[in-house]
């Protein structure tokens, strides 16, 4: 996808998928994303959840991190974007609401995440 | 006969440019079948130099009867106000914008650089552009506020970028044959027969909009274009989904977010980068909601509609 180096999934990585899975997330259906996204989070994966973007600058200069990420690259996605398994913040804010996300399809429809969801997942790209 | 008199100001021509693709009534139709006398245009008039002054001259002495004076772009006032940025015939064209104002029967402003200021008038504004009767939402303008022609009826604003070409022709001919008494105007002097509904009223993408799904990226068919895109189609009032565009689309169901340029702010954001088509939010919540949606009710309503949501939203609904 990129040149940029860091914009691409390393060999180590590749393999790492590969070898619990049997193929990489670009490969991976719904269901299988699902499962690598679950395990990440099992597995400690801690995500940056703040700071929320308050305005749509900030916004944007996620959106540019993003979007240089090939498919592969889930780890990193899940990690700018500040995803979480559970609602966040007061108001418990959930993909379930957020624009981006197909209800049925159970799927985020941003271009730059572009990745299935559960309704009570939350990321900070959240907004209604 | 009327006689209908159109000048130009601090403007890129696309007002006229939409006015001759005018269908009902057509841009002919105002002289073969209502009676307009166009004295000058500056696309379509075939006098020059001392011959465009010389009409424009005899309109202020009153030697040609002036009906209707038609105003497009903004009115400049720089360099220090003295409007010489502009000049048309000799002198400042806010000059000759005064003095036919004072003795037309009707001026009506087309465009939304003649209406509130336009993009020329967007900060910095080094232009000094105004429009006719109002800078943005501010009531002054070139004329100021008080003014009323001599049929009594103060500057009719015909905003837009451009403004829809049947919406120029159906207010001349109304003003030309003498019904200009069943006009009712807004605040910002919008006649209310185009501009008390918005452009969300007759979108195709209203269904989306009711089940909170979104268009992500430009060129979907799918989704609505408010959440994400920008769209001011709830909260701009015009009827560019009821009068459609070329009679068969508009911005919004060619998947294009309304950019409200019929609104007094427009150009919103002052073009801030990244305003024009992101839709600006605030800890992920919409800064300006639907007209009459409060926050609270928004939220309430996007749990609702995002619960209640068919299958088929999600779909490109769309067929050629």
């Amino acid at each position: 996808m990129s040149e940029n180096p860091e914009a691409s999934i390393t060999q180590e990585q590749r393999q790492a998928y590969i070898d619990k899975y049997g193929l990489t997330p670009a490969e991976a259906g719904h269901e299988m994303l699902i499962q690598m996204i679950e395990d990440h989070f099992a597995e400690g994966l801690e995500t940056e959840v703040e700071p929320f973007p308050e305005t749509d600058r900030e916004f944007g200069a996620l959106l540019d991190q993003l979007r240089p990420l090939s498919a592969d690259q889930l780890r990193e996605k899940l990690v700018i974007s500040g995803w979480l398994l559970q609602p966040y913040g007061e108001d418990q804010m959930r993909c379930q609401e957020c624009m981006y996300y197909l209800v049925h399809k159970r799927w985020c429809d941003l271009p730059e995440l572009d990745l299935p969801a559960k309704p009570e997942w939350w990321c900070r790209l959240w907004r209604i | 006969m009327a006689n209908l008199l159109w000048l130009q100001g601090g403007a890129c021509s696309g007002n006229t440019m939409s006015f001759l693709n005018a269908e009902e009534p057509s841009a002919c139709d105002l002289v073969t079948d209502f009676g307009i006398n166009v004295l000058w245009q500056p696309s379509l008039g075939l006098e020059l130099g001392d011959q465009v002054k010389e009409i424009v001259e005899k309109c202020i002495s009153g030697e040609i009867k002036l009906d209707i004076f038609v105003f497009e772009g903004t009115v400049i006032n720089a360099p220090n106000g003295t409007g010489e940025w502009n000049r048309f015939c000799g002198r400042p064209m806010k000059d000759w914008v005064k003095e036919l104002s004072a003795v037309a029967d009707f001026v009506v402003a087309i465009g939304d650089c003649a209406t509130y200021g336009g993009i020329p008038a967007t900060a910095p504004n080094p232009s000094e552009s105004v429009g006719l009767q109002f800078l943005k939402r501010d009531k002054g303008g070139a004329l100021g506020e008080g003014f009323a022609a001599k049929s009594g009826l103060p500057v009719i604003n015909i905003p837009g970028c451009p403004a829809h070409p049947d919406w120029v022709t159906q207010i001349l001919v109304a003003v030309a044959t003498g019904r200009a008494g069943d006009l009712t105007l807004d605040e910002f002097h919008r006649p209310k027969t185009f501009f008390s509904s918005f452009t969300q009223t007759g979108c195709t993408r209203n269904m989306h909009f009711a089940y909170k799904v979104s268009t992500t990226a430009f060129g979907q068919r799918k989704g609505c274009l408010f959440y994400d895109l920008g769209c001011r189609g709830p909260m701009t009032h015009s009827p560019c989904n009821r009068i459609l565009w070329n009679r068969h689309s508009s911005k919004t169901r060619a998947g294009m977010p309304c950019l409200g340029c019929t609104e007094p702010e427009f150009p919103f954001f002052d073009l801030a980068p990244g305003t024009v088509f992101k839709t600006q939010t605030v800890m992920g919540v919409p800064k300006d909601m639907p007209e009459g949606v409060d926050k609270k009710g928004y939220i309430k309503l996007t749990a609702a509609a995002k619960g209640a949501a068919p299958a088929w939203a999600e779909e490109d609904i769309f067929v050629v």
